[in-house]
């Protein structure tokens, strides 16, 4: 006990945004995946069939980005692992579309992973063509009973199946579709159209079990994994702390205007990343001085996180490069979206200094041309791809990469933005 | 005749010795009784004539054919050297599955005395190597003799590719030899060995170079395993060296000569790769539902396969004629992915052999190739090599040996019958793979069977030029996709009456596969599929425990339908309405491509119209990237950022209607 008095409040804040730290930037597996029980079993039961009895089976787990399969694999696997019979006998081998961009490379990964190329010595085992015949050897000497189980996980299923003649694929699947060691073949994608994209050969070779992985959250429950997200676990080495810290998440929780960024959130996206990355920007602004999580830390988490980032760099721009900005769209207005080069743009603003200005100073053509170049630059502005490339700088055309409210909201809050340039922005007619 | 010249070969140049001694006329051929070979580079001439044992080149450089000389002849234009032979057998040569009726182990110098009529006794006179030494061991019971050269070879049994039998010493006389001293009947007998030639190959082979190690025929076992795995480069160079040595026969060149020697030992060739083996063996099946399961998987090898019996007894008659007349020949199988094309030739297979065990028929060898278990067409060659002989070639190289093989007149060959699996993957511009692989088989001597095996019925006409097409002939057959009649026949003949599944249940998922492809493997793996269903809603409600029609219903739901409709309802309220804003952008352009811009300011009077704070743009292409990521629409041109371009991969009937339900 005089241990746990001995902890300052110093430590119990580190300690609480360690914690929850690891659990939103997902380096920790949670006890059990939420809302997807159901799927949690079928894999389980699928793959714990593959490593007792021998069954070599295939299956693709599909969602959207950010729903949570990798967790949910990561989830099955630590429980295989915890089962006496699975522990010892299961070889996982993991590959990622990502990183194993051709078969040639995935060969030697899976040839490395099962440890294979110890049986030959020293040999460094050259061709392509080598390397398949031996990994297809190798699996072909084993047996149902005898032979252990080998998990592959295909990460980014989907870019395997752009592989020449989609090699591999066939490969593994025939395998688990014949009497050779047994296999479970899992793929991971967030494409709901993976199957047309497989060889008739080969989706034939598949054994069509799907296991989808929709969120059907009500508010009410996202609302609930919030607070559970954010609570501290019973086993946190200061009671007391935690206790105060999960009454104060219950009560923000419950506040109206939490409510509304959780809403506004909530109806955006439903998956837990995007979540997380709002909890974890409140959760970092929590210090000693600061020891419980306020509603203003999700009001400002919120706002950074749905901040259009080019009205950041609108916010950034000179007056004259403003005016360059309004005057495009004034044309854009004009010629319904047409192209336009510099030297309408340059007339525009012309036309305005004549006309309306009386703060504007009046600048010279290439002090307006190096502003025009800095909007290139910052991409605000890009060149119509054209197959005519010799055309004079002023007149090549350009489109605005902004849209009309865009361009308004960045006025309201630009500081101490001219009145007649506002003025100008919002006159229908330059 | 164009001919790879695939090794190192000894030019080698026949003449008949002295006048012929005898003619028929009727055949018009003249006999002689003997003929010399002259190697070139060597200046004394080796002679061989009747009665003689001699070596007949073959597949294996290190082993070459055994006979003994009977009879030479030539025809009337005298150009064409022919010999008729008494063919001996290595115990490498009897098949594999016959060697153990030996009852002991092999010497390793021991050959047979070859008795089989059908077996062609003729070959070509150029294909001679050499003579060799051969000692008669009658009766059987007497050992081999120690300590002799390895050069000479022993025969004690004679081997009628049945049985080995007590060698009658009758047998080996040659019946119109009348030069052969008769066979003594006790004691080794050599006969006298006119040429060193072959010896001295051989010597070159196995690493003997100097003559005193000759003499005592001893040498380090780790020096001739050394050169026994060498390359075959390296052989070559031996022997080569080894000819230098004899004639010039210097000490700066027999030092020479050793470096030649491979002095580390290598890797074995075939290195055996095998997945670790469990800790404890795998459960076996528990309940009626798990034997079942593990039944209808398609891995596990049914005991007959029905509904095929007209394409089994198709294929059997045509590759038990082709083996049995020892001739060859092409057949093509198409159909579409699982209709049971690659399992019916392997039952045919599996019969074939029985009957080759039960000497039925005669023996053949089979190989097995899968157009995508390769990288590369022309490692076609390789494999077909490699599963021949063990082998291991470059694909140019392999093609050669093989290209030989097929094609060179040996005696007691098997028939090969060859499967090509996956045939379209062997395409390549010039169609070369296909070609040779059609072309052998119609060669005299090759006795080659190639079965292959595509999806499609059309290949032929389509993707090959005609010289191919011609060569793999009319011998075509179609698997049809399955009835459904007959899809229900094989789950219930592989259940074998294990009751897991109601009767209307199981007609109800071969009906629906039926409709829809006629794969076999989708029916098996939906039926798995729904006793897994089954099981784990039985422990819930106490039903019958069978598979019912619910859980196949379930089941079927589960592999078929499509996951957009779901995968739109369970979006999130900003995605939705991105999907109503762009077919509310479609109607309104008229066209089924918009840019984000255009759907954007859509989505943002959808957003006000529904009560929502509006998104802002970088939102709103989050939204819209996520939608493409799954696929629900198609994006293109990341780059453009605005003017993205959006298509909808989903029909906009579906679309409507998954938002609708809810």
């Amino acid at each position: 006990m005089s241990k746990r008095r001995s902890l300052t409040e110093a430590q119990c804040v580190s300690l609480a945004q360690k914690l929850l730290r690891e659990r939103l930037c997902h380096q920790k597996l949670p006890d059990r995946p939420l809302a997807l029980d159901s799927q949690y079993k079928h894999l389980l039961e699928l793959l714990r069939r593959t490593a007792v009895h021998g069954e070599s089976n295939s299956v693709l787990i599909v969602g959207p980005r950010g729903s949570g399969k990798t967790m949910l694999l990561g989830c099955v696997l630590r429980e295989l692992m915890s089962l006496k019979e699975a522990q010892k006998n299961v070889l996982l081998v993991e590959l990622n579309g990502l990183l194993q961009t051709d078969d040639k490379i995935a060969l030697k990964e899976i040839t490395r992973q099962l440890h294979l190329e110890n049986v030959v010595g020293d040999k460094v085992f050259g061709s392509f063509a080598e390397n398949l015949a031996f990994l297809l050897e190798a699996l072909k000497k084993g047996d149902k009973s005898s032979s252990r189980p080998v998990v592959f996980v295909l990460d980014e299923f989907d870019l395997f199946a752009h592989h020449k003649n989609q090699t591999l694929l066939y490969n593994l699947l025939d395998v688990s579709q014949s009497a050779q060691t047994p296999v479970a073949v899992l793929g991971l994608t967030c494409r709901l159209d993976v199957l047309e994209l497989l060889e008739k050969r080969v989706k034939s070779r598949f054994s069509h079990r799907q296991i989808h992985l929709f969120s059907s959250l009500s508010f009410a429950q996202y609302v609930d994994a919030v607070r559970a997200q954010l609570s501290l676990p019973p086993d946190f080495p200061d009671p007391k702390f935690s206790d105060a810290w999960n009454h104060s998440v219950t009560k923000l929780c419950e506040e109206k205007s939490v409510e509304e960024i959780l809403r506004r959130h909530f109806n955006s996206s439903k998956d837990f990343r995007s979540l997380h990355s709002l909890l974890f920007l409140s959760v970092s602004r929590v210090s000693v001085s600061h020891s419980t999580l306020h509603e203003a830390d999700l009001l400002e988490a919120s706002r950074l996180i749905s901040a259009d980032s080019k009205a950041i760099i609108l916010h950034g721009l000179s007056i004259l490069e403003l005016c360059l900005i309004i005057a495009m769209k004034h044309l854009n207005d004009t010629y319904d979206g047409e192209p336009f080069n510099f030297q309408m743009v340059h007339n525009e603003f012309k036309k305005f200094i004549q006309r309306k200005s009386h703060s504007i100073h009046k600048f010279e053509k290439p002090v307006v041309m190096k502003a025009f170049e800095h909007l290139l630059q910052l991409e605000l502005v890009r060149p119509v791809d054209s197959g005519v490339c010799k055309v004079q700088r002023e007149y090549q055309l350009m489109r605005l990469m902004l849209e009309h409210g865009q361009v308004m909201e960045a006025l309201q809050r630009y500081p101490q933005c001219p009145t007649d340039v506002k003025q100008w922005a919002l006159s229908a007619f330059a | 005749m164009s001919r790879y010249i695939t090794r190192l070969r000894m030019r080698r140049t026949y003449k008949w010795n002295g006048r012929p001694v005898g003619e028929d006329r009727k055949l018009k051929r003249q006999y002689y009784e003997s003929m010399s070979i002259s190697v070139e580079g060597k200046t004394e001439d080796a002679t061989v004539s009747l009665g003689q044992y001699i070596l007949i080149e073959g597949d294996d450089d290190d082993n070459p054919f055994v006979a003994q000389l009977l009879k030479l002849y030539t025809d009337d234009s005298g150009k064409k050297k022919t010999a008729v032979l008494q063919w001996f057998v290595r115990m490498c040569e009897v098949p594999q599955n016959k060697r153990k009726l030996l009852g002991r182990d092999p010497h390793p110098q021991e050959i047979f005395f070859y008795q089989d009529r059908s077996c062609d006794n003729e070959v070509d006179g150029e294909t001679i190597l050499g003579a060799v030494q051969v000692g008669i061991y009658v009766p059987v019971q007497d050992p081999f003799p120690v300590g002799k050269s390895r050069d000479i070879l022993f025969v004690k049994l004679l081997w009628d590719t049945k049985s080995f039998r007590a060698l009658d010493p009758e047998l080996m006389q040659p019946s119109q030899s009348p030069k052969s001293p008769p066979p003594s009947s006790r004691g080794p007998q050599t006969r006298a060995l006119p040429t060193p030639d072959p010896s001295v190959m051989k010597r070159a082979m196995s690493g003997i170079l100097t003559r005193g190690s000759m003499s005592t025929g001893k040498m380090s076992s780790s020096e001739a395993e050394s050169l026994h795995s060498a390359s075959k480069l390296s052989a070559a160079k031996a022997l080569s060296a080894k000819r230098r040595s004899q004639a010039v026969s210097g000490p700066q060149v027999r030092k020479k000569l050793d470096l030649c020697t491979p002095a580390t030992p290598r890797t074995p060739r075939h290195a055996t790769p095998s997945i670790p083996s469990r800790t404890a063996p795998a459960r076996k099946p528990g309940n009626v539902l798990e034997e079942a399961r593990a039944r209808l998987h398609v891995s596990s090898v049914p005991e007959s396969l029905p509904c095929r019996e007209q394409e089994f007894q198709d294929i059997y008659n045509f590759v038990e004629s082709k083996v049995i007349d020892g001739t060859g020949g092409c057949m093509y199988i198409s159909g579409v992915p699982g209709t049971g094309k690659t399992a019916t030739v392997h039952e045919v297979i599996r019969s074939l052999q029985q009957s080759a065990e039960q000497d039925e028929i005669p023996h053949f060898r089979f190989i097995e190739i899968n157009g995508m278990k390769m990288t590369d067409p022309h490692q076609a060659y390789v494999q077909i090599l490699q599963k021949l002989t063990d082998q291991k070639a470059t694909p140019d190289h392999a093609a050669a040996l093989l290209e030989k093989r097929f094609s060179a007149p040996a005696p007691k060959k098997e028939t090969v019958v060859l499967l090509v699996d996956e045939l379209d993957l062997l395409w390549t511009r010039k169609q070369n793979v296909m070609y040779n692989l059609f072309d052998w088989p119609t060669r005299r001597n090759a006795r080659l069977v190639v079965l292959t095996i595509a999806n499609t019925m059309d290949l032929p006409e389509r993707i090959m030029i005609n010289r191919v097409a011609s060569r793999l002939g009319l011998t075509r057959m179609s698997f049809q996709p399955y009835t459904f009649k007959q899809l229900q026949q094989i789950i219930t003949s592989r259940l074998n009456r294990v009751k897991a599944f109601e009767e209307d249940a199981l007609q109800l998922v071969s009906r629906k596969v039926a409709a829809l492809s006629g794969d076999a493997r989708r029916c098996l793996d939906i039926c798995r599929r729904a006793t897994e269903i089954c099981e784990h809603s039985g422990s819930q409600k106490n039903s019958s425990g069978l598979v019912g029609m619910s859980h196949v219903m379930e089941a079927l739901d589960e592999m078929f339908s499509s996951s957009y409709i779901s995968a739109i309802r369970c979006a999130s309220v900003q995605e939705q309405l991105f999907l109503r804003a762009v077919i509310a952008e479609f109607r309104r352009l008229g066209l089924e491509e918009a840019t984000f811009q255009q759907v954007f300011v859509q989505h943002q009077a959808l957003c006000r119209v529904e009560g929502l704070q509006p998104a802002n743009v970088s939102e709103g292409l989050t939204v819209c990237q996520r939608l493409g990521s799954c696929r629900l629409l198609l994006l293109e041109g990341s780059r453009l950022d605005l003017f993205l371009r959006i298509r909808l991969n989903v029909s906009q009937d579906d679309v409507l209607y998954a938002l609708k339900a809810d």
